[in-house]
């Protein structure tokens, strides 16, 4: 078990101009901790991971597991274990020669390698499996063997990256909640890189998120929800993903389709203090409603309505400014308004929409 | 072939035009199988007749030529050319020679292929492809300078009296080594190419040291193209005959293709003692491509990655 921290480290591929994979990224991890990386591709997040693990350089800055410093530690003499996206099982190794490898290179006592290869069997349900090959295995078994061979180092850190992308939905939804409640038995430190932030969400204590190389914003997931550094985060997190649009900024609050919402006191004094004309105006699909016809409201044409047994996803158009922007809005799945139909559209309460500089992103609302 | 032939048609036409079809079907069939025991027969020919030629006598072909009926069919001839010849201790200086040269070889090449395909470093395309090159040079061009070369290298007593590289099965094994490992480095790195990566990268996190990663996890998964390379250079290195009749000038330290032209008289050649020998000799290449067959397997690396 042991901390892991960043400081400063980034990750630069040679090339004209050179590719900052991960630029300048600082994050600290506690003991314990189950953090997820997760970004859109190319964010930098398995590099992140890589980098961790010993196989890719790190350029500048440092990287430290426990309180080791790590940065030119070869992967062998970090104490980590890692579960590859592919599994990258041995295809001419047993389940059992598989798990029990590292243990073999360290010099472990054969009955002694063959006792921790059994309990972690018999954790992951692959106690019948010990004697096949990989290639006998269903895709979710060589995920579990990959989950095993990991589990028998009993190393201070795991790394895992996108471990569940090559499973189908149904396993995935299982695994995801097996691996996290493994975690949580375990009490080891791990790093999780996904690009589905449904994972991210329900697996994490913590979750960070990267774009370009650069950390977004790290947080607990409610966090995140709530309350988004910028609007690249907010439309990341949620799905489906919340409704950002440059509105103009009226005195008491947001012009859209010649109605103005009304929006917190805080976040628009901070919106003009910043001599800002216009916003990036962002309200998540249930922090909007449909309104009735007495009320104020924006008026919204219904151009697609999703079904999801509990409730509906409403897209429509909305007249912003000259053009027309689509919103998307959850209702109640029982009364959902038809195809085609003319709709209002109001803001559950001021307080659940989001403010962002509409050239930074930054949040202006706190 | 078949299979394709075999589909049942996709629309169902009327049935004059099945008919038709059949009898095209049928056509194509009958066109393709004599085409291919043509070239079977083809193929087989010239030791079907050895065969052929090596079971009867001396006498019998004398008088009737080879294009004839045997009066009689023996075995004799393989006895003979097995004592005319000394076949048993040809077959051993062959062995010595060829055994060591394959496994070096193997090795060697697989060490230069795990070092180009596995590691990146500045020269490593380079490397490959010198390595490739070398197979390029034409063994005939650089006989006279190896020749040469052989004389001046001094070697130990006990290998060669002489004290020389020349006229050693040492030195013979080391062109052989020299002459294959471009080949076998060209096959073998392009084989290890289609490893994932992710193998080697486990294995580091692991904790496999370099070696490691080379002998327990990579050249394991090696082994369709190992046993396939083995098979190849065994049959060429064992039908050598140009290097060991300019390098080798003792006699006895020949290999066996040299030995089959000791059947063969100043005068006089009973070819059909010399078609027994040939195929006496060509037995232990049968032998290890049967050995080594089942190594062929592909799929190796199946169940390394996803489902």
């Amino acid at each position: 078990m042991a901390e892991v921290s960043y400081v400063g480290a980034s990750r630069v591929f040679a090339g004209s101009p050179p590719v900052r994979a991960v630029d300048q990224l600082d994050l600290d991890v506690a003991d314990g901790e189950f953090l997820v990386l997760v970004g859109p591709s190319g964010s930098g997040k398995s590099t992140a991971l890589r980098m961790l693990a010993g196989l890719e350089d790190v350029d500048e800055g440092t990287i430290q597991i426990g309180s080791k410093d790590v940065t030119n530690v070869p992967p062998k003499g970090r104490d980590i274990a890692m579960v590859f996206q592919s599994y990258a099982l041995y295809p001419h190794m047993t389940v059992a020669e598989n798990m029990g490898f590292a243990l073999k290179l360290r010099g472990t006592p054969k009955t002694q390698i063959k006792e921790k290869v059994a309990e972690a069997a018999a954790m992951l349900d692959l106690t019948k499996y010990l004697d096949r090959k990989p290639k006998a295995l269903s895709g979710g078994q060589r995920q579990r063997v990959a989950m095993g061979r990991a589990i028998v180092r009993e190393p201070s850190v795991f790394l895992m990256d996108e471990p569940l992308s090559n499973l189908d939905a149904k396993l995935r939804v299982e695994t995801r909640a097996n691996i996290a409640a493994l975690q949580q038995r375990l009490g080891t430190t791990t790093i999780y890189v996904t690009h589905d932030q449904v994972e991210a969400m329900t697996m994490g204590h913590r979750v960070a998120v990267l774009k370009d190389g650069i950390l977004q914003q790290c947080d607990t997931p409610r966090a995140l929800y709530d309350k988004p550094a910028n609007a690249f985060v907010a439309g990341f997190i949620g799905s489906p993903a919340m409704n950002l649009k440059t509105v103009p900024l009226a005195p008491e609050g947001a012009r859209l389709d010649g109605i103005v919402v009304p929006l917190e006191r805080t976040a628009l004094s901070a919106a003009q203090s910043a001599g800002l004309s216009s916003v990036t105006f962002g309200v998540r699909p249930e922090s909007l409603r449909l309104a009735s016809v007495e009320e104020e409201g924006i008026d919204m044409t219904v151009e697609l309505v999703e079904e999801l047994g509990a409730d509906a996803l409403v897209h429509g158009a909305v007249k912003i400014g000259d053009g027309s922007e689509r919103f998307v809005v959850r209702v109640d799945g029982r009364t959902p308004p038809q195809l085609g139909q003319n709709v209002k559209i109001a803001v559950r309460d001021a307080s659940e929409v989001h403010l962002f500089h509409p050239e930074t992103g930054e949040r202006l609302t706190d | 072939m078949t299979t394709t032939l075999d589909r049942p048609p996709v629309n169902t036409p009327g049935a004059g035009e099945r008919e038709k079809k059949t009898a095209r079907l049928r056509a194509s069939r009958i066109a393709l199988h004599t085409f291919l025991i043509a070239v079977c027969l083809v193929w087989l020919a010239p030791l079907l007749w050895t065969v052929f030629a090596s079971l009867r006598t001396y006498e019998d072909t004398a008088a009737n030529g080879y294009f004839s009926l045997p009066s009689e069919l023996t075995l004799s001839n393989f006895g003979k050319a097995w004592e005319t010849a000394d076949l048993p201790n040809y077959f051993w200086n062959t062995l010595v020679i060829t055994i060591p040269a394959v496994i070096v070889t193997l090795l060697f090449s697989s060490f230069v292929a795990f070092g180009v395909t596995r590691f990146s470093f500045r020269f490593n395309l380079a490397l490959l492809m010198l390595f490739t090159a070398g197979n390029l040079l034409p063994q005939q061009v650089i006989i006279t300078p190896l020749y040469r070369l052989f004389r001046l290298i001094p070697v130990p007593e006990w290998i060669n009296y002489k004290e020389t590289l020349l006229d050693t099965q040492l030195g013979l094994i080391l062109i052989h080594i020299a002459f294959q490992i471009g080949f076998c480095t060209f096959v073998l790195s392009n084989y290890m190419k289609t490893i994932p990566n992710e193998l080697t990268e486990a294995a580091r996190v692991d904790g496999a040291g370099v070696l490691r990663q080379y002998w327990q996890v990579i050249l394991p998964l090696c082994r369709p193209a190992l046993g396939a390379l083995a098979t190849l250079e065994f049959t060429w290195i064992y039908n050598d005959f140009f290097w060991a009749i300019v390098l080798i000038q003792t006699g006895d330290k020949m290999p066996i293709t040299s030995a089959l032209s000791n059947l063969r008289g100043q005068f006089f050649t009973d070819y059909n003692l010399l078609a027994a020998g040939s195929l006496l000799v060509a037995i232990p290449c049968l032998v290890v491509f049967f050995a080594l067959q089942r190594q062929f397997v592909g799929g190796l690396t199946l169940g390394s990655t996803k489902g």
